[in-house]
Protein backbone atom coordinates (compact mmCIF):
# COMPACT_ATOMS: atom_id res chain seq x y z
CA UNK A 1 0.00 0.00 0.00
CA UNK A 2 1.38 3.50 -0.69
CA UNK A 3 1.60 6.96 1.12
CA UNK A 4 -1.21 7.75 -1.23
CA UNK A 5 -3.66 4.94 -0.35
CA UNK A 6 -2.67 6.03 3.33
CA UNK A 7 -3.51 9.37 3.30
CA UNK A 8 -6.92 8.88 1.82
CA UNK A 9 -7.96 6.85 4.99
CA UNK A 10 -6.55 9.22 7.16
CA UNK A 11 -9.83 10.67 8.79
CA UNK A 12 -10.94 13.44 11.10
CA UNK A 13 -13.95 12.92 13.71
CA UNK A 14 -16.02 16.03 13.07
CA UNK A 15 -19.20 16.83 14.71
CA UNK A 16 -21.82 18.30 13.28
CA UNK A 17 -24.46 20.48 15.05
CA UNK A 18 -27.06 22.92 13.74
CA UNK A 19 -27.06 26.64 14.73
CA UNK A 20 -30.68 27.99 13.02
CA UNK A 21 -30.83 26.72 9.74
CA UNK A 22 -27.66 26.19 9.01
CA UNK A 23 -25.41 22.93 9.28
CA UNK A 24 -21.58 23.57 10.99
CA UNK A 25 -19.02 21.08 12.05
CA UNK A 26 -16.01 21.36 14.40
CA UNK A 27 -13.17 18.46 15.23
CA UNK A 28 -15.08 16.34 18.27
CA UNK A 29 -11.81 16.54 19.83
CA UNK A 30 -12.43 19.90 20.83
CA UNK A 31 -15.61 18.91 22.34
CA UNK A 32 -15.91 17.40 26.15
CA UNK A 33 -19.53 17.11 25.99
CA UNK A 34 -23.04 18.49 25.38
CA UNK A 35 -25.10 20.11 27.98
CA UNK A 36 -28.24 21.74 28.76
CA UNK A 37 -27.17 25.76 27.70
CA UNK A 38 -27.64 28.52 30.05
CA UNK A 39 -28.33 32.41 29.00
CA UNK A 40 -24.75 33.36 29.13
CA UNK A 41 -23.05 30.92 27.06
CA UNK A 42 -21.87 32.20 23.91
CA UNK A 43 -24.16 32.56 20.90
CA UNK A 44 -22.50 33.94 17.63
CA UNK A 45 -25.10 35.91 15.27
CA UNK A 46 -22.82 35.92 12.48
CA UNK A 47 -23.14 32.37 12.83
CA UNK A 48 -27.21 32.93 12.85
CA UNK A 49 -29.27 32.89 15.58
CA UNK A 50 -30.11 29.77 17.59
CA UNK A 51 -33.91 28.89 16.94
CA UNK A 52 -34.11 27.58 20.60
CA UNK A 53 -30.24 26.68 21.73
CA UNK A 54 -30.84 24.48 23.99
CA UNK A 55 -28.06 22.64 23.97
CA UNK A 56 -24.48 23.79 24.46
CA UNK A 57 -21.12 22.48 23.06
CA UNK A 58 -18.63 22.23 26.10
CA UNK A 59 -15.08 22.58 25.01
CA UNK A 60 -11.89 23.12 27.23
CA UNK A 61 -10.04 26.84 26.98
CA UNK A 62 -6.57 28.09 28.58
CA UNK A 63 -9.30 30.18 31.00
CA UNK A 64 -11.82 27.25 31.37
CA UNK A 65 -14.70 25.20 29.87
CA UNK A 66 -16.11 27.57 27.34
CA UNK A 67 -20.24 26.70 25.67
CA UNK A 68 -21.58 27.45 22.37
CA UNK A 69 -25.18 27.61 21.93
CA UNK A 70 -26.36 25.38 19.61
CA UNK A 71 -29.95 24.14 18.62
CA UNK A 72 -28.92 20.46 16.90
CA UNK A 73 -26.12 18.11 17.67
CA UNK A 74 -26.09 15.16 14.79
CA UNK A 75 -23.59 12.86 15.10
CA UNK A 76 -19.43 12.56 15.04
CA UNK A 77 -18.34 10.80 11.81
CA UNK A 78 -15.03 9.94 10.49
CA UNK A 79 -14.33 12.57 7.44
CA UNK A 80 -11.66 11.65 5.51
CA UNK A 81 -8.51 14.33 5.24
CA UNK A 82 -9.29 14.96 1.28
CA UNK A 83 -12.96 15.61 1.96
CA UNK A 84 -11.28 18.94 4.11
CA UNK A 85 -10.30 22.30 3.00
CA UNK A 86 -8.87 25.39 4.11
CA UNK A 87 -10.24 28.73 3.43
CA UNK A 88 -9.82 30.33 0.49
CA UNK A 89 -7.66 33.30 1.42
CA UNK A 90 -9.72 35.28 -0.49
CA UNK A 91 -12.69 35.53 1.43
CA UNK A 92 -11.57 36.53 4.44
CA UNK A 93 -13.64 34.96 6.96
CA UNK A 94 -13.66 35.25 10.58
CA UNK A 95 -10.50 33.83 12.30
CA UNK A 96 -13.14 30.61 13.56
CA UNK A 97 -13.88 29.96 10.43
CA UNK A 98 -10.76 27.46 9.85
CA UNK A 99 -12.34 25.11 6.86
CA UNK A 100 -15.17 23.46 4.68
CA UNK A 101 -15.94 19.89 4.65
CA UNK A 102 -17.09 19.33 1.13
CA UNK A 103 -19.95 16.79 1.50
CA UNK A 104 -21.37 16.24 -2.36
CA UNK A 105 -23.20 19.40 -3.40
CA UNK A 106 -22.50 20.96 -0.51
CA UNK A 107 -19.96 22.83 1.94
CA UNK A 108 -20.52 22.49 5.64
CA UNK A 109 -18.25 25.62 7.59
CA UNK A 110 -16.07 24.10 10.09
CA UNK A 111 -15.51 26.12 13.06
CA UNK A 112 -13.06 26.73 16.04
CA UNK A 113 -14.63 26.32 19.20
CA UNK A 114 -11.65 27.82 20.65
CA UNK A 115 -11.39 30.66 18.59
CA UNK A 116 -14.99 31.60 19.26
CA UNK A 117 -14.65 32.30 22.98
CA UNK A 118 -11.82 34.33 22.13
CA UNK A 119 -13.88 36.23 19.76
CA UNK A 120 -16.01 36.80 22.37
CA UNK A 121 -12.91 37.81 24.58
CA UNK A 122 -14.95 35.11 27.23
CA UNK A 123 -15.67 31.26 27.62
CA UNK B 1 -4.44 32.41 -41.86
CA UNK B 2 -4.81 33.86 -45.71
CA UNK B 3 -1.89 36.90 -46.10
CA UNK B 4 -4.73 39.50 -46.65
CA UNK B 5 -6.71 38.39 -43.41
CA UNK B 6 -2.94 38.59 -41.57
CA UNK B 7 -2.60 41.42 -42.63
CA UNK B 8 -6.12 42.81 -41.54
CA UNK B 9 -6.00 41.01 -38.19
CA UNK B 10 -2.70 42.79 -37.23
CA UNK B 11 -3.91 46.05 -38.21
CA UNK B 12 -6.80 45.62 -35.82
CA UNK B 13 -5.68 43.80 -33.23
CA UNK B 14 -8.91 41.99 -31.24
CA UNK B 15 -9.17 40.73 -27.18
CA UNK B 16 -11.09 38.45 -26.59
CA UNK B 17 -13.80 38.84 -23.54
CA UNK B 18 -16.57 36.91 -21.59
CA UNK B 19 -19.31 38.49 -21.56
CA UNK B 20 -22.73 38.39 -19.21
CA UNK B 21 -25.02 40.35 -17.46
CA UNK B 22 -25.74 40.86 -13.98
CA UNK B 23 -28.43 43.32 -12.62
CA UNK B 24 -28.75 46.00 -15.13
CA UNK B 25 -24.91 45.98 -15.81
CA UNK B 26 -23.68 44.17 -19.13
CA UNK B 27 -19.89 43.26 -18.17
CA UNK B 28 -17.08 41.80 -19.52
CA UNK B 29 -13.62 40.28 -18.43
CA UNK B 30 -10.83 39.00 -20.42
CA UNK B 31 -11.27 35.59 -21.58
CA UNK B 32 -8.02 34.34 -20.30
CA UNK B 33 -9.20 35.10 -16.81
CA UNK B 34 -12.34 32.89 -17.20
CA UNK B 35 -11.84 28.83 -16.47
CA UNK B 36 -15.51 27.83 -16.98
CA UNK B 37 -19.22 28.39 -16.11
CA UNK B 38 -21.55 26.50 -13.81
CA UNK B 39 -24.49 26.81 -12.39
CA UNK B 40 -24.57 28.70 -8.72
CA UNK B 41 -25.08 25.37 -6.64
CA UNK B 42 -25.65 25.74 -2.91
CA UNK B 43 -23.78 28.55 -0.79
CA UNK B 44 -22.64 28.20 2.33
CA UNK B 45 -22.62 31.85 4.10
CA UNK B 46 -19.17 32.78 5.55
CA UNK B 47 -19.27 34.88 9.19
CA UNK B 48 -18.02 38.18 9.15
CA UNK B 49 -16.76 38.60 5.20
CA UNK B 50 -17.27 41.85 3.07
CA UNK B 51 -20.50 41.98 1.70
CA UNK B 52 -19.96 41.49 -1.32
CA UNK B 53 -18.81 37.69 -0.21
CA UNK B 54 -21.70 35.94 -0.89
CA UNK B 55 -20.39 32.70 0.78
CA UNK B 56 -18.44 29.57 -0.19
CA UNK B 57 -19.27 26.64 -2.66
CA UNK B 58 -17.53 23.29 -3.52
CA UNK B 59 -16.31 22.90 -7.02
CA UNK B 60 -14.56 20.05 -8.22
CA UNK B 61 -12.83 19.38 -4.77
CA UNK B 62 -11.96 22.79 -4.41
CA UNK B 63 -13.64 25.60 -2.15
CA UNK B 64 -14.94 28.86 -4.02
CA UNK B 65 -15.40 32.12 -2.58
CA UNK B 66 -18.73 33.68 -4.50
CA UNK B 67 -18.55 37.29 -5.15
CA UNK B 68 -21.73 39.72 -6.04
CA UNK B 69 -20.06 41.98 -8.55
CA UNK B 70 -23.39 44.32 -8.16
CA UNK B 71 -22.66 44.93 -4.40
CA UNK B 72 -18.97 45.07 -5.12
CA UNK B 73 -19.49 48.10 -7.47
CA UNK B 74 -21.75 49.17 -4.99
CA UNK B 75 -24.54 49.01 -7.94
CA UNK B 76 -27.25 47.07 -6.20
CA UNK B 77 -27.40 43.32 -4.87
CA UNK B 78 -26.90 39.68 -7.10
CA UNK B 79 -30.07 36.76 -6.53
CA UNK B 80 -29.31 33.62 -6.94
CA UNK B 81 -32.23 31.93 -8.86
CA UNK B 82 -32.39 28.88 -10.57
CA UNK B 83 -31.29 30.42 -13.65
CA UNK B 84 -28.44 32.01 -12.22
CA UNK B 85 -24.57 31.00 -12.98
CA UNK B 86 -21.52 31.24 -11.77
CA UNK B 87 -18.04 31.36 -13.56
CA UNK B 88 -15.05 30.47 -12.09
CA UNK B 89 -12.21 33.58 -12.45
CA UNK B 90 -8.86 33.53 -11.94
CA UNK B 91 -5.40 35.56 -11.33
CA UNK B 92 -2.35 34.35 -10.39
CA UNK B 93 -3.44 32.26 -7.44
CA UNK B 94 -6.77 33.61 -6.25
CA UNK B 95 -9.70 31.84 -7.81
CA UNK B 96 -13.22 32.96 -7.51
CA UNK B 97 -17.15 32.39 -8.36
CA UNK B 98 -18.50 35.65 -9.68
CA UNK B 99 -22.56 35.88 -10.05
CA UNK B 100 -23.98 35.69 -13.62
CA UNK B 101 -27.63 36.05 -14.23
CA UNK B 102 -26.90 35.75 -17.83
CA UNK B 103 -24.18 34.60 -19.75
CA UNK B 104 -23.77 36.94 -23.43
CA UNK B 105 -20.28 34.82 -24.33
CA UNK B 106 -17.44 35.16 -25.95
CA UNK B 107 -17.10 38.35 -28.06
CA UNK B 108 -14.03 38.98 -29.78
CA UNK B 109 -13.63 43.09 -29.35
CA UNK B 110 -11.40 45.39 -31.75
CA UNK B 111 -8.90 47.19 -28.91
CA UNK B 112 -9.46 50.35 -30.97
CA UNK B 113 -13.46 50.24 -30.56
CA UNK B 114 -12.30 50.14 -26.75
CA UNK B 115 -13.52 53.36 -25.01
CA UNK B 116 -11.49 54.74 -21.76
CA UNK B 117 -13.73 54.34 -18.80
CA UNK B 118 -15.56 57.74 -18.20
CA UNK B 119 -13.53 60.61 -16.48
CA UNK B 120 -15.96 61.70 -13.27
CA UNK B 121 -17.18 58.33 -13.06
CA UNK B 122 -18.12 56.37 -10.00
CA UNK B 123 -15.69 54.66 -7.68
CA UNK B 124 -16.02 51.50 -9.77
CA UNK B 125 -14.57 53.13 -12.93
CA UNK B 126 -11.00 52.13 -11.41
CA UNK B 127 -11.90 48.60 -12.48
CA UNK B 128 -12.56 49.41 -15.45
CA UNK B 129 -10.31 48.38 -18.85
CA UNK B 130 -13.00 50.18 -20.46
CA UNK B 131 -16.40 50.84 -22.54
CA UNK B 132 -17.14 49.17 -25.44
CA UNK B 133 -20.71 50.80 -27.25
CA UNK B 134 -23.37 48.44 -28.91
CA UNK B 135 -26.14 49.88 -30.52
CA UNK B 136 -27.58 51.44 -28.15
CA UNK B 137 -26.86 52.70 -24.55
CA UNK B 138 -28.45 49.66 -23.01
CA UNK B 139 -26.17 47.30 -25.27
CA UNK B 140 -22.72 48.68 -24.41
CA UNK B 141 -20.66 46.58 -22.23
CA UNK B 142 -18.18 47.59 -19.35
CA UNK B 143 -15.25 45.43 -19.49
CA UNK B 144 -13.84 44.75 -16.01
CA UNK B 145 -10.18 44.88 -14.83
CA UNK B 146 -10.50 41.21 -13.50
CA UNK B 147 -7.03 41.45 -12.05
CA UNK B 148 -7.24 44.48 -10.27
CA UNK B 149 -10.82 43.49 -9.20
CA UNK B 150 -10.23 40.35 -7.24
CA UNK B 151 -7.05 41.87 -5.86
CA UNK B 152 -8.94 44.32 -4.73
CA UNK B 153 -11.22 42.26 -2.86
CA UNK B 154 -9.17 40.05 -1.21
CA UNK B 155 -7.41 43.47 0.22
CA UNK B 156 -10.63 44.67 0.79
CA UNK B 157 -11.69 40.85 2.77
CA UNK B 158 -8.44 40.84 4.86
CA UNK B 159 -8.00 44.00 6.08
CA UNK B 160 -10.98 43.98 7.90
Amino acid sequence: MNDEHVHEREGVDILFFDIGASTFGTDASQVLRIDRSLPEDITLPELGLPHRGHRALVFDTPEGEGHLKVDAVHAVRSIPLSALRRMPPTAGAAPYAVGVCLEEDRAVLLIDLVETARTQGRH
Amino acid sequence: MAPDRAVAAQARPEQEFFCFRVGDLRLGVPSENVLEVLRAGLLTPLPRTPSFIMGVTGHRGEVLPVVDLLRFLSKGEARIGPRTRLFVGITGSYVAGVVADTVLGLRRIPVAEILPPPLGGDASAEHLLGVVQGHGTQDAINLLNFSKLLQTARQRAVAR
